[in-house]
């Protein structure tokens, strides 16, 4: 059940870059804003949810890894004002719905503290702190009813389900150098990436390197075959065999893999790992834009099968360029004086006359995410 | 395919790559670079270029003649006036889904629906994307619907992966001889290119 759960809408109050912010998202979400807009913060609200489910996560050390409340409380909020994170979720046949909301701020000892939490399904209220006993023991409310094995027995399902999110912003440099991030794991960098397809069963590795294969071939034809050994120390390494003017090709190993060809071949793995929903950070990096206009397809086709939520963080044109993607799959970031205000490009009156007229997704939405002044940047060096 | 003459191409979007590779390929040339894939006004704005290169080496443009009033024989003499002697400049009639639906027996079954209800003249269609949309909506198969039907509330007019399920159709079922003898301008094409090529090989 927890498995075909998706995020309908989401509601961010003073987190980070949004002071009031409340989205309708679909399966396939794209984000794009400028720089520094916050895409990355509105994704870490996922982020949080899941380190709020996780085993070695829980209120206290989620809010810790991102530097307190003070660091994650909006810069346009009052020093003493709440944050709060509130989702919806649904199962895709909508027989179900979830939602789950929580507000915190902190002591004067700037302790995380819990104001709200709620859980309700399908209308009803499972949950609703400060209950009686928060109030007898303040203590409480220093951790979530999310994080506890022995009261999430209702909600169950909601725990399994924010813990299944995945994050992935492949960086090429950790895969090629894993001692680098050594003794991480689901590190969203890539630095187990190799680690973990060496954990995948070998027949489920194999098909998915099949899969892998015959799509990258594609994007990089010199590439016939892919495979996964491990060296002496049982370090697992991804060697790629070239067609080569010799006859027999020429193996690579990671270390000599292209950019592109390392950070498509992570993300494939991606998307077919897991069923939780997927957040990845800008997955147009270092790939050519002819298979960047296809991303969104392939997305698509995926999700037909696996039925799993998919966020796409993105400044790519040619991502946009897509016609099938849905006007009420983008939302804009447009920063403003009191913090960015996200919508969806279907809420944008003008966006459907400039597509009838010719112009695609890309031309439209670009401009209008354009930073403020971008254009001064071209005098740097000046003076 | 070794030894073929190369030809390049310039075309819309990515079923019209398709298309494109498809008919050289089936004019006994080799598909070479192809450009643009950003819409008409890129073609429109570069037709010079392309016509330029045309001068020593055999092209392909395809464009779609779309809702333009006018009939192709002006249309073609308003964006090349003067076409160079390896130019096969070819317009769609209206778009490149009526070359596609022309082929009905293997779009039938491509898209899990009767034969009987693909227009018998895609060519008269004014809208023939549209069309190909509608056709897919009675499919028998779930996934074909899901891929190409836009979703209610998207606000486009085609589905998450309606290019990769054309592309997919052109590249293994689609039959261009035999849609041509529905569809007048897609004959027109491929006599075109079979005539060029026998002018740059003799």
């Amino acid at each position: 059940m927890s498995k075909n759960l998706i995020f309908c809408r989401v509601g961010l109050k003073n987190w980070k870059n949004f002071a009031n912010a409340e989205v309708a998202i679909q399966d396939r979400t794209f984000l794009v804003g400028p720089n520094a807009s916050g895409k990355s913060n509105f994704l870490d609200a996922f982020r949080f949810l899941r380190d709020l489910a996780s085993p070695g996560g829980g209120f206290q050390e989620s809010i810790e890894r991102r530097g307190g409340v003070t660091a994650l409380r909006c810069l346009a909020a009052r020093r003493d004002s709440y944050v709060g994170l509130s989702v919806e979720l649904k199962d895709p046949s909508n027989t179900s719905k979830w939602e789950y909301e929580i507000t915190f701020n902190q002591t004067k000892q700037r302790r995380p503290i819990l104001r709200k939490e709620r859980v309700a399904f399908n209308g009803e209220v499972l949950l609703d702190r400060p209950n009686d006993e928060d109030r007898y023991d303040e203590a409480r409310l220093s951790q979530t009813y999310l994080e506890q094995v022995n009261v999430n027995r209702p909600f169950r399902d909601l725990t399994t389900f924010f813990s299944s999110i995945r994050y992935l912003h492949i960086v090429p440099q950790l895969v090629r150098e894993p001692d680098r991030s050594v003794g991480r794991s689901d590190d969203p960098f890539g630095g187990d990436f190799l680690e973990q397809i060496a954990k995948t069963p070998e027949k489920t590795r194999n098909a998915r390197m099949r899969r892998i294969k015959n799509a990258l071939h594609v994007a990089v034809p010199q590439l016939q075959e892919i495979e996964l050994e491990r060296d002496n120390r049982g370090t697992p390494h991804l060697r790629g065999k070239f067609q080569h003017w010799r006859p027999r090709g020429a193996w690579q190993t990671e270390e000599q893999l292209s950019d592109g060809t390392l950070r498509l071949m992570g993300l494939l793995w991606a998307v077919m790992e897991g069923s939780g929903p997927l957040l990845l950070e800008e997955p147009e990096l270092s790939l050519h834009p002819e298979i960047i206009r296809l991303l969104p397809q392939i997305f698509a086709r995926i999700q037909r099968r696996t039925a799993r939520q998919i966020l796409i963080s993105t400044h790519s044109p040619d991502l946009l360029r897509d016609d099938g993607i849905g006007l009420d799959e983008v939302l804009l970031f447009i920063p403003e004086k009191e913090g960015t205000v996200v919508s969806t490009a279907a809420a944008h009156q003008d966006i459907p006359s400039l597509l009838q007229g010719g112009l695609s997704l890309a031309d439209v939405v670009i401009p209008k995410t354009r930073p403020e002044k971008s254009q001064q940047l071209a005098l740097f060096g000046n003076n | 395919m070794d030894g073929a003459l190369i030809i390049d191409a310039a075309v819309e979007g990515i079923i019209d790559e398709a298309v494109a590779q498809k008919l050289i390929v089936g004019a006994g040339g080799s598909p070479g670079t192809i450009y643009g894939k950003t819409g008409k006004a890129f073609l429109y704005q570069k037709i010079q270029g392309f016509n330029n290169a045309a001068k020593t080496w055999p092209w392909l443009v395809l464009v779609d003649l779309d809702n333009d009033k006018e009939c192709a024989p002006p249309f073609c003499t308003r964006w090349v006036p003067d076409p160079s002697p390896y130019l096969c400049f070819r317009v769609a009639v209206r778009e490149v889904e009526s070359w596609l639906m022309a082929d009905s027996e293997t779009l039938a079954s491509f898209l899990g629906i009767s034969r009987a209800i693909i227009p018998k003249d895609p060519e008269g269609l004014v809208d023939p994307k549209r069309e190909m949309v509608n056709l897919a909506r009675r499919s028998r198969k779930e996934a074909i619907r899901k891929d190409m039907v836009p979703r209610q509330g998207s606000g486009r007019p085609v589905g998450p992966a309606y290019a990769s399920r054309m592309i997919e159709y052109v590249q293994n079922y689609w039959r261009p001889e035999v849609a041509a003898r529905r569809a007048d301008s897609l004959g027109r094409a491929i006599a075109c290119l079979r005539r060029v090529i026998k002018e740059v090989v003799a």
